[in-house]
């Protein structure tokens, strides 16, 4: 009873407070400037609790942007890496999704989930932030109802 | 200063390098010379003394299979109007001398021509990769022909 | 004092872009850096040689999410170059409009960036909140709020009406009093001015020698600026000033940038008065003949250069791209030498980098 008390607090908690980190795999930018576009005052995020975090060591989000390429692959497996669990993965913009527009690119190896388990896609070339929003939202639905 | 004229360009190159150059007329709006690749640093340098410090656009290189994908190296420079030095180089073991020492901004452009199509520029620092990873191994230089053909 | 080297990025929060940086430092003084780009390398120009001209407008446009206009502008120039067409001029002034919007959003985009490396995230949330009002014209008429999808080879593939025109009329307004407030705060700003002024100058000659181009240039005196130089239509049709400043600085590098806005909030208006009537787009052929052609245009950032060849197929025969932040790029190690560590941030958001630009 107690037990179910306490991992049901700790969601609550946690779902009310994601610290998102944002890393740009090879990304043109595009969906790069709308991550950084839901903290200023139009769309404003940190009212729902999120938080774009610097450190990998103090969040729970990956968001992730552009195709991967060659030389980020390292990178991005470091950072997955050194974020505490349980963390979640998230990929914004069609190339993080598939590759997108650099499908096929010697020097591009496709979207995020080749090199990390992604949760949650979210479509759009780039993604607007009220997607980007949404998708965060439904982490947050999930992260309630499954821990 | 109006739009730079290619005949007396070329009459300066001429009479102060001793080399020979003929126009290439088919790049429509950019004035272009070509120039054999031994004379390329001192036609630099002189172009660099005469304009004050010549402004670089940047350095193209490419393969014409009508040449027998001999690699092309352009210069385009932008003086009031902009033209262009023409370099053509073996596809076996390309080289050519760096003008870095005369323009410092080629450093980036030069790098990039080396990693992309295997031109070895002497006369600079030996330097890291720029854009490709450090363990590129596949095969032939990254824009080159034979890797590219479908 | 001991010599020590510290590496920064791919991912660091001082760069939104990765891009790896080693700066040597001894005590708080930096004595120099080295670059390492490549991270963003996508294999563009070889990727363009796969895809046939219609393709590539897409693929051209996500060589950068914040300059996207300017680069498929540049391209249907190029590609329109080598088919010999002209096309019909209201198409040419709408891409203007578009090039201009752009770079107001660029530029405001910019400020924010540098007024947050100097810890005045004030500034920064408002010129990101006034940068949404260019977003918001852009939305309207072409449907994309960063990468628009606007241009095509022939013409470009929306147009205004009477809405469009009072819409943009106000909004272009609104930005103008922002704009002016902002150029009053930057001007007069003492932390601002603190932080920026006297930081990393760079001389006409520097500038000359590594070939910088852009805000950068014209903030250290260099007067350039291919929109009056080297016009594309409509820019021979358009009358504008060039703003330069003297001094060189990180401070001279920001008033240069929000005294372009302002000039590029008016180049609009100018725009809407003029805009002929007419189609907006021509029919071309798939087919390019076979020839050579170099495009200079100016990007937010400075001189952008295309070379297109064709072999008379439907796919280029070799497209090369040159962005004005490779040259910046260039210029950033020797500026990192004889500044203070807590400088670092407003040199590097100084020269205005876009890592994506220059991989490609």
């Amino acid at each position: 009873m107690l037990q179910k008390w306490i991992e049901k607090t700790y969601r609550w908690a946690q779902k009310n407070s994601l610290w998102v980190i944002h890393f740009n795999t090879g990304g043109c930018n595009g969906c790069d400037i709308e991550i950084l576009d839901l903290l200023t005052p139009r769309y404003d995020v940190e009212r729902l609790g999120i938080i774009a975090e610097a450190s990998p060591r103090h969040a729970d989000v990956l968001l992730c942007t552009g195709p991967v390429t060659k030389q980020t692959s390292d990178g991005l497996w470091q950072i997955y890496s050194q974020m505490p669990s349980p963390k979640w993965v998230v990929a914004v913009g069609s190339c993080s999704n598939t590759g997108g527009v650099f499908h096929g690119s010697d020097t591009v190896l496709g979207g995020v989930d080749k090199i990390l388990p992604v949760d949650l896609y979210i479509p759009g070339c780039p993604c607007r932030p009220e997607a980007i929003i949404e998708g965060l939202l439904e982490l947050r639905e999930r992260i309630s109802n499954h821990g | 200063m109006g739009k730079v004229n290619i005949d007396s360009l070329r009459s300066l190159i001429e009479s102060q390098t001793g080399c020979t150059c003929d126009v290439y007329p088919e790049i429509g709006n950019d004035d272009t010379l070509i120039i054999p690749p031994e004379r390329l640093q001192g036609v630099v340098a002189l172009l660099n003394d005469y304009f004050e410090g010549i402004h670089l656009s940047t350095i193209t290189a490419q393969q014409r299979e009508t040449r027998g994908n001999a690699i092309e190296v352009i210069y385009h420079f932008y003086q009031d109007s902009g033209f262009s030095l023409m370099i053509t180089l073996p596809e076996q073991s390309p080289e050519l001398a760096s003008v870095v020492s005369i323009i410092p901004g080629a450093d980036f452009y030069e790098r990039e021509v080396a990693e992309m199509f295997g031109v070895k520029f002497t006369g600079r620092d030996e330097t890291p990769p720029l854009l490709l990873p450090e363990d590129w191994d596949q095969g032939p230089p990254f824009i080159r022909k034979e890797d590219n053909d479908e | 004092m001991n010599k020590i080297s510290i590496p920064i990025g791919p991912q660091h929060p001082l760069i939104k872009e990765p891009l790896s940086m080693k700066i040597d430092i001894s005590g708080e003084r930096v004595l120099g850096g080295s670059l390492r780009l490549g991270y963003v390398h996508r294999g563009i120009e070889r990727l363009a040689q796969t895809r046939n001209y219609v393709k590539n407008v897409y693929l051209i446009e996500r060589v950068c999410g914040i300059c996207s206009h300017i680069h498929t502008t540049t391209y249907c120039h190029a590609v329109e170059a080598l088919l010999d067409i002209i096309i019909p001029p209201r198409a040419y002034y709408l891409r203007a409009l578009m090039c201009e919007l752009e770079r107001i959003h660029s530029h405001l985009l910019w400020l924010g960036i540098l007024a947050k490396h100097v810890g005045l995230d004030t500034i920064f949330m408002h010129t990101w909140h006034d940068r949404e009002l260019a977003l918001d014209i852009m939305e309207e008429i072409t449907g994309g709020r960063v990468l628009h999808g606007a241009n095509q080879v022939g013409g470009v593939r929306f147009d205004l009406d009477k809405t469009h025109d009072a819409m943009i009329r106000s909004t272009v307004q609104k930005l103008k009093t922002q704009v002016e407030g902002l150029v009053d705060v930057i001007e007069n700003e003492p932390a601002l001015i603190a932080r920026t002024k006297g930081v990393a100058p760079v001389s006409a000659e520097m500038i000359r020698k590594y070939c910088v181009v852009g805000p950068v240039a014209r903030a250290s005196g260099v007067d350039v600026d291919m929109r009056r130089d080297n016009p594309l239509p409509p820019y021979d049709q358009l009358e504008f000033s060039v703003v330069t400043h003297p001094d060189g600085d990180a401070w001279a590098r920001t008033v240069v940038r929000a005294e372009e806005t302002h000039e590029s909030l008016n180049l609009c208006e100018r725009i809407l008065s003029d805009l002929p009537d007419g189609p907006v787009s021509t029919r071309v052929p798939r087919n390019v003949p076979a020839g050579e052609v170099i495009i200079r245009s100016e990007a937010p950032r400075g001189e952008l250069f295309y070379y297109l060849r064709s072999d008379g197929t439907d796919k280029p025969a070799r497209l090369k791209i040159r962005t004005p932040t490779i040259p910046a790029l260039c210029l950033l190690p020797e500026q990192m030498s004889a500044i203070q560590v807590a400088d670092i941030p407003v040199v590097m958001a100084g020269v205005d980098l876009c890592v994506a630009c220059a991989d490609r």
